[in-house]
């Protein structure tokens, strides 16, 4: 079983990189005043404490998730122009070839094609929706893919300083920076690919989402992803959210891992 | 949830530290604990007193709703045996099978009062057959879905590990061990009967301090328990919460009608009981570890809750299921 695996951090290493991230965000955050996330939107939903309301259903209408670098169309993808700031992800040399790996067997070795669960951020802006419960302690996503619940814990709590393994989809703690959320990921297991083309990343991970409206109805949504095993530096995605706005929408679980014997149940004579 | 071994152990840890709590003369502090017979396990008790309908007079939300968020765990026992809840799973009795019935908890069934489900002859039959295969299962359909991490479903979710409620405008979400719950407030139209899902589709609203629920699209395939009791995918279930305004318990009551299954309607009752930071950390009824907030009171949050099997089909290996490849084209 994969969580049996015996976790190995160069906490050093990871730590120093948060530093760096941390001031490189706050140097972006100054380098772009007025920020835009900053100025009080009116026309925007907020919770009773003032802070902006993302309670709804979101589904991306972004090709991410076939593949996020720039690319033609080809059988199993849409062509895109991509979604990460430079186009290319910055790719170590030696964590490369396990890319190129990953995409020459992406038909067969894509969690999603066995409704795994997806991760952080890919979870995000895989194509199908997901709900967003808002309270001010905590958001709380329910991703109708698979079995995946994230809370983002908004009450000014730390990562947890022991936990029994690491989390498919991380430990996720936000705050408000103005009208931005902006959410801390870390304790990631190394079980998740970052979109349908093989990119992937390690045990490492650390990302960095921002979650800001643009209006009531679209999310901007971008990450900052930094894994110093896999990447030389780190690197930004950015996705829009759309809320879904069908009549009677709802989620409709789709827990389809259930699949390959779920047609045992219930009691079935004959079989 | 990690592993279905680690989930066996908790099992087991629970039963252990019921008989060494049992050994021990004293420690009659929690009044729940004081009722436990001899060897029935950790905070599993054998009475209650079940709880009234009627006017919520605790807490509201400030959109109305009776605030009831919060951890939550049944009382009697886990889903080993529907009817006989402290009796043990098929083919494994517990130390209390060989007691007088009442001293072991009540079965869930409360009508008919002979504490059976009313199934026809060809259901009963079928919930026999898989009663008898549940400890060898030799065929994929006496596996148990549940040790596969499939969601418990309706309405095994409240006797498998404790979960947590949380409220919203116009929701309540229920965050199971296995699965979620969305339940909406509203009287938006159930979806299609073509769907068929393994949480079902509930639509609720508030009486007093009771959340009634209409749940119906449930696909059948979450058994009851290890007894094999079931639903099929026709059912229509109504699920009343019934609170006490005192917020430390509610009773879960389910009337399911399903005429393809059961000569007439039948109602369970599941009782439970709040837990809070007051309560240690179980592994089972109470699994939460504490935030990191130096300095503040302790204050409890549930970790991720990911079962490894949904993550590679455990059950599977064992009767054929395939183990790896690709389960969706899409």
């Amino acid at each position: 079983m994969p969580n049996n695996k015996t976790r190995i951090r160069a906490d050093f290493t990871a730590r120093g990189r948060k530093a760096v991230l941390a001031l490189s965000s706050a140097i972006t955050l100054l380098l772009a005043a007025p920020h835009p996330a900053l100025a009080q939107q009116q026309d925007i939903p907020r919770l009773p404490n003032g802070h902006p309301d993302f309670s709804g259903i979101w589904q991306t209408l972004s090709e991410a998730d076939y593949d996020l670098e720039p690319h033609s169309g080809r059988r199993d993808a849409p062509p895109s122009a991509g979604v990460v700031a430079g186009g290319n992800l910055p790719y170590r040399a030696e964590a490369l070839s396990q890319r190129q790996a990953n995409f020459a067997n992406r038909a067969k070795d894509d969690p999603r094609l066995k409704c795994w669960t997806l991760g952080v951020p890919r979870s995000v802006y895989y194509p199908a929706p997901f709900q967003i419960f808002e309270r001010e302690r905590d958001i709380t996503l329910v991703h109708q893919f698979g079995h995946q619940v994230r809370t983002i814990n908004t009450n000014g709590t730390g990562h947890p300083k022991d936990i029994d393994e690491p989390y498919w989809l991380g430990d996720s703690r936000g705050h408000w920076e103005g009208d931005t959320l902006v959410v801390d990921v870390t304790e990631f297991n190394d079980e998740t690919w970052l979109d349908r083309a093989g990119n992937y990343h390690s045990e490492d991970l650390h990302v960095v989402e921002k979650w800001s409206f643009v209006d009531r109805d679209t999310i901007r949504y971008s990450a900052t992803i930094d894994d110093p095993k896999v990447y030389a530096k780190p690197w930004n995605l950015s996705v829009l959210l759309n809320r879904r706005r069908d009549d009677n929408f709802q989620l409709i679980e789709d827990y389809c891992f259930t699949l390959p014997y779920d047609n045992y149940y219930p009691h079935k004579e004959g079989k | 949830m990690r592993t279905a071994i680690q989930t066996t152990a908790a099992i087991l840890a629970v039963a252990l530290a019921g008989a060494a709590a049992s050994a021990q003369p004293a420690a009659p502090a929690a009044t729940e604990r004081s009722q436990v017979p001899a060897g029935s396990g950790l905070r599993f008790v054998s009475s209650f007193t079940p709880v009234k309908a009627g006017a919520w007079t605790g807490k509201r939300r400030r959109d109305g709703q009776p605030d009831v968020e919060g951890h939550w765990s049944n009382l009697i026992a886990n889903h080993s045996n529907w009817t006989d809840p402290q009796a043990g799973p098929p083919g494994e009795p517990s130390k209390q099978a060989g007691l007088p019935r009442e001293q072991r908890a009540p079965s869930r069934v409360v009508d008919p009062a002979d504490g059976q489900v009313p199934y026809t002859p060809a259901a009963r039959a079928l919930q026999k057959d898989f009663e008898a295969h549940f400890s060898n299962p030799d065929l994929p359909r006496y596996i148990e879905p549940l040790a596969r991490c499939a969601p418990a479903g309706v309405p095994k979710s409240f006797i498998w590990h404790g979960y947590e409620i949380r409220q919203y405008p116009g929701y309540v979400v229920l965050l199971f061990n296995s699965g979620t719950r969305i339940i909406k407030l509203d009287q938006s139209p159930h979806l299609p009967p073509q769907i068929k899902l393994w949480n079902a589709d509930s639509r609720g609203h508030w009486e007093g301090n009771t959340l009634v629920v209409s749940t119906t699209n449930s696909n059948g395939k979450a058994l009851f328990g290890r007894t094999g009791d079931f639903a099929s995918e026709n059912a229509a279930i109504e699920e009343r919460f019934i609170f006490d305004p005192d917020g430390k318990r509610y009773d879960y009551r389910a009337t399911f009608t399903d005429p393809g299954v059961y000569t007439r309607p039948w109602t369970a009752l599941i009782p439970a009981r709040r837990y809070t930071e007051a309560d240690e950390p179980d592994g089972w009824h109470y699994e939460v570890i504490a935030a990191n907030r130096p300095g503040q009171p302790l204050l409890n949050e549930q970790p991720e809750r990911i079962c490894v099997e949904n993550n590679g089909p455990f059950g599977g290996g064992a009767v054929g299921v395939p183990l790896d490849g690709p389960i969706i084209d899409r």
